[in-house]
C-alpha cells in the first residue's frame, strides 16, 4: 500500500500546503528564499544553504490587494503572485529574489521589493536574447547575485559547493525526465495532473528531499497497478505556466496529458547545467540558452530570419518535435494566459510549425480564474473531438 | 432491417447558457419534437422538464430513447444523458444535415460566438470568441434591457435605418453607456440599432476570418432570429448566409443526429453500448459526468 509520507500522497500533500515544510525548515533555523520564476539559479542558494521557495500564483484566490498597486490589463498570474504576497502568504520568506524573465515580472519585483520588507531582496537583469554577447552580461549579473548573497549570508559561494549543488539540481532533472519517461506507454503510467502535483512540490522543497520524492515517486508508479485510464488523445500543452490541477483536470478530462511544456512541467528540467570552469559560465549558458520559454528571443543565425521562415521555426520551436514523436502526441493546445505577451506573439509561428510538421493544435486564452475552467473545457474538448473522431 | 430497429429513437439534449432545448428523432432520421425552454437560473435542473415536454409531443417514453446525447454548457449534467458532445461538434453536425454544403457555420448565443469549419459532415476546426459578452446574443438583450425594448423587436427597427451609428466601443458595458449618451444627442433609436448590429457582426466575422470563411455559410443561435443581424453579418462578411428555420435547434439537432449514429455504429460493430439510467430526475449541481 502506499505510504502517506512518500512518493504521490507526499507530493500531493505539498501541493496543496506548499510552504508548511518551507516553514518548518524555517523554524529549524534555515533560511527560505522566495523565487517567482524558474529562471532564477537555485543553485547558487542550495549551495549556500538557503531554501529556494517557489513563490506560486493561487488561481482561487480573488486578486484585491495587488489591485492597489498594479493594473488590471496586466499578467494575472503576477498580479495574483504579488497578491498573496501583500496579503502577508509569504511573510515568513527571509529574501525573494525576482528576475527580467518578462516585463511583468520585473514590473512585479519593484512593487514586492517596495511594499514587502523581507531581509533580503535581489533583482537579476536577465537579457533576452541567446547571442554570446548576452550570454556574457548575464554571467556578470549572476556574480552580482552571488556578491549579494555571500553579503546575506557571509559565507563564501565556492566552486565546490556550487559544484555539488549543480549536481544535486541535475540529479533532480534528470529524475524529472525519468518521470516523464514514464507518460510515454499508452495508457500514460502517470497522470499530468499527478506530475503538476510532484513538479509544484519540488519547487517546495530543498533539492535533496525533492530528489528523495521523485525516487520515492518513480519506484511507485512504476510498481502500482492502476495508473490513468487511456483517453481519446494524448495533448502536450504547452503555456506559460501550468501548475494548478484544477486547470490539468479539465484538460485531462477527456484526454492523457503526456507533456506538460510549462515551468509547471518539463521545461525546467529538460536540459542540464554544465559543469564548467568557471561554475556561473555554466549556469549563465543553461539557464539562458537551455529553458524554453517565449520570453527568450532566438533567432535562427543573423540575418536568416527572413530568407528562411521554416528553418527559424525549426531553431525556436525544433525541441517539441522529439517530444511530440517519441511521446505519439497526436494534439498540441497552446494554453494563453490573458496579457501573456512573449506567449501570445509566439503562438502564430508555434501554429506554422506544428502545421509543417502535421499536428493538428488549437489555442485556448483564459484569465486565470476558476471562472475560466467551464469555457476551457468546451474549448479543449472540442479540439479533442476533431482530432478523435 | 428487423421489426425492432425500425422504431428506434434518438435524442438531442442541448442546454445553452440562455435557453435548453430537445430534439426526437427516429432512425430514418425523421423530428418526432423539438422544445425550446428558458434555461433560467436553475437550469441545469430542469432538462428533465423541457425531455418530458418533448416526449409528451412525441408520445413516447423515456425508456423508448436508445440513446441519449447531451450538448451545450449544462452538458455534464444530464443525469439520463449517455454521452456528452460539445455544441461545437453538434452544432456542425446539425448544420451540414440540414445544409450539406455547408463549410462554415457561425452559431452566436446567449454566451458565446462561435465558428465552426466543416468538412464531411463533421467539424474539423473553430474559434470561439473570449470570456466577454461582446461578441455574443448578451450583447443584445443588455441593449434591449437598457432601451426598455423588447428583444424581438430590435432586429425590425433596426431596418428602418436611415443612416449606422458607429458605435465605437464593443464593450457591453460601454456600449450601453455610449447608446445612451447617443439617445440624449438626440440620434434616432432605429440608427443607433443599426449601429448596435453591425458592431455584432464586425466582430464576429473578425473571429470568423481567423478560420477562414468558406461557403456555404450558415448562421445559427438565437442571434439569427433577428432579421437586422442577418443583415448586419451579411454585409459584414461580403457573403450571402443562410439561416435554417429553427436556428436554436442545431446544437440538439447534431447531438440527436450523433446519438443515432453512435448507437448504429456500435450496433453494427456488434458492441454493447453503456447507456445510463433512464429515469427522468433532476439533476444535482456540481455532479461531474
Amino acid at each position: 500500500m502506499s505510504d502517506k509520507n512518500k512518493g504521490l500522497d507526499k507530493a500531493r500533500e505539498i501541493y496543496l500546503d506548499s510552504s508548511r515544510r518551507a516553514k518548518e525548515l524555517k523554524a529549524a533555523d534555515k533560511k527560505i528564499i522566495g523565487y517567482p520564476c524558474v529562471y532564477v539559479p537555485v543553485e547558487m542558494l542550495t549551495a549556500l544553504d538557503l531554501v529556494p521557495y517557489r513563490t506560486c500564483a493561487d488561481m482561487k484566490e480573488p486578486v484585491t490587494e495587488a489591485d492597489r498597486a498594479l493594473p488590471h490589463s496586466f499578467c494575472p498570474v503576477m498580479r495574483n503572485c504579488l497578491d498573496c504576497a501583500l496579503k502577508g502568504k509569504n511573510d515568513f520568506l527571509d529574501g525573494m529574489v525576482a528576475i527580467h524573465s518578462c516585463d511583468p515580472q520585473e514590473k512585479t519585483a519593484r512593487i514586492w521589493e517596495s511594499y514587502t520588507h523581507y531581509p533580503y531582496f535581489h533583482f537579476i537583469d536577465m537579457p533576452i536574447t541567446v547571442r554570446p554577447e548576452a550570454l556574457e552580461y548575464f554571467k556578470g549579473q549572476l556574480n552580482d547575485f552571488r556578491k549579494t548573497l555571500e553579503a546575506f549570508t557571509g559565507k563564501k559561494l565556492s566552486a565546490d559547493k556550487l559544484e555539488a549543488a549543480i549536481k544535486s539540481h541535475n540529479q533532480q532533472r534528470a529524475l524529472v525526465r525519468e518521470l516523464y519517461e514514464l507518460t510515454k506507454p499508452s495508457p500514460p503510467h502517470v497522470s499530468g495532473t499527478e506530475i503538476v502535483q510532484v513538479v509544484k512540490a519540488l519547487t517546495s522543497l530543498p533539492v535533496a528531499e525533492g530528489n528523495n520524492l521523485l525516487t520515492d515517486t518513480i519506484g511507485e508508479v512504476k510498481r502500482r497497478a492502476a495508473g490513468p485510464e487511456k483517453k481519446s488523445a494524448r495533448l502536450l500543452i504547452w503555456s506559460s505556466t501550468l501548475n494548478d490541477t484544477n486547470i490539468m483536470q479539465v484538460l485531462e478530462a477527456k484526454a492523457n496529458v503526456v507533456m506538460n511544456e510549462s515551468c509547471g512541467g518539463v521545461r525546467a528540467y529538460r536540459g542540464e547545467v554544465k559543469l564548467t570552469a568557471d561554475r556561473l559560465e555554466g549556469l549563465a549558458d543553461y539557464y539562458l540558452n537551455e529553458i524554453t520559454c517565449a520570453r527568450t528571443f532566438r533567432q535562427a543565425t543573423l540575418g536568416e530570419t527572413r530568407k528562411d521562415y521554416a528553418r527559424d521555426l525549426q531553431s525556436r520551436f525544433g525541441y517539441l518535435k522529439g517530444a511530440i514523436k517519441d511521446w505519439k502526441i497526436n494534439g498540441v493546445v497552446m494554453l494563453l494566459v490573458r496579457y501573456c505577451d512573449p506567449f501570445a506573439f509566439e503562438m502564430p509561428s508555434l501554429k506554422d510549425y506544428l502545421n509543417s510538421i502535421g499536428v493538428p493544435s488549437t489555442y485556448i486564452e483564459y484569465d486565470y480564474t476558476t471562472g475560466a475552467l467551464a469555457p476551457m473545457r468546451t474549448r479543449v474538448e472540442a479540439f479533442i473531438e476533431t482530432i478523435s473522431q | 432491417m428487423t421489426h425492432q430497429e425500425a422504431y428506434l429513437y434518438f435524442a438531442g439534449v442541448d442546454i445553452g447558457s440562455t435557453m435548453t432545448k430537445v430534439v426526437l428523432m427516429d432512425k430514418a432520421g425523421n423530428l418526432l419534437s423539438f422544445i425550446k425552454g428558458p434555461t433560467g437560473a436553475e437550469h441545469r435542473q430542469l432538462a428533465n422538464e423541457v425531455m418530458r415536454q418533448a416526449l409528451e409531443q412525441a408520445r413516447l417514453q423515456i425508456d423508448d430513447i436508445s440513446y441519449i446525447v447531451a450538448t451545450g454548457y449544462g452538458r455534464l449534467n444530464v443525469p439520463f444523458a449517455d454521452r456528452q458532445i460539445t455544441e461545437l461538434s453538434c452544432h456542425a453536425r446539425g448544420v451540414s444535415s440540414l445544409f450539406p454544403d455547408a463549410r462554415t457555420a457561425i452559431d452566436i448565443g446567449g454566451q458565446d460566438a462561435k465558428c465552426m469549419k466543416i468538412q464531411d459532415g463533421r467539424l474539423v476546426s473553430f474559434v470561439m470568441n473570449d470570456k466577454c459578452a461582446a461578441g455574443s446574443g448578451r450583447f443584445l438583450e443588455v441593449t434591449a434591457a437598457t432601451l426598455a425594448i423588447k428583444l424581438e423587436d430590435m432586429g425590425d427597427i433596426s431596418l428602418k435605418a436611415t443612416e449606422k451609428i458607429q458605435i465605437s466601443n464593443l464593450c457591453t458595458i460601454f456600449a450601453q453607456q455610449e447608446v445612451v449618451a447617443l439617445l440624449s444627442r438626440g440620434e434616432k433609436l432605429e440608427n443607433i440599432l443599426a449601429g448596435l448590429h453591425d458592431a455584432l457582426a464586425s466582430r464576429v466575422a473578425t473571429l470568423a476570418r481567423r478560420l477562414g470563411i468558406e461557403r456555404d455559410l450558415v448562421l445559427t443561435g438565437g442571434v439569427a432570429k433577428n432579421i437586422g443581424m442577418v443583415k448586419a453579418m451579411k454585409e459584414s462578411l461580403g457573403c450571402e448566409v443562410l439561416v435554417p428555420e429553427e436556428p436554436l435547434l442545431t446544437g440538439a439537432l447534431g447531438a440527436a443526429i450523433l446519438a443515432k449514429e453512435t448507437y448504429m455504429k456500435a450496433v453494427r460493430a456488434g458492441e454493447a453500448l453503456p447507456t445510463k439510467s433512464r429515469r427522468l430526475e433532476k439533476a444535482t449541481f456540481f455532479s461531474q459526468e
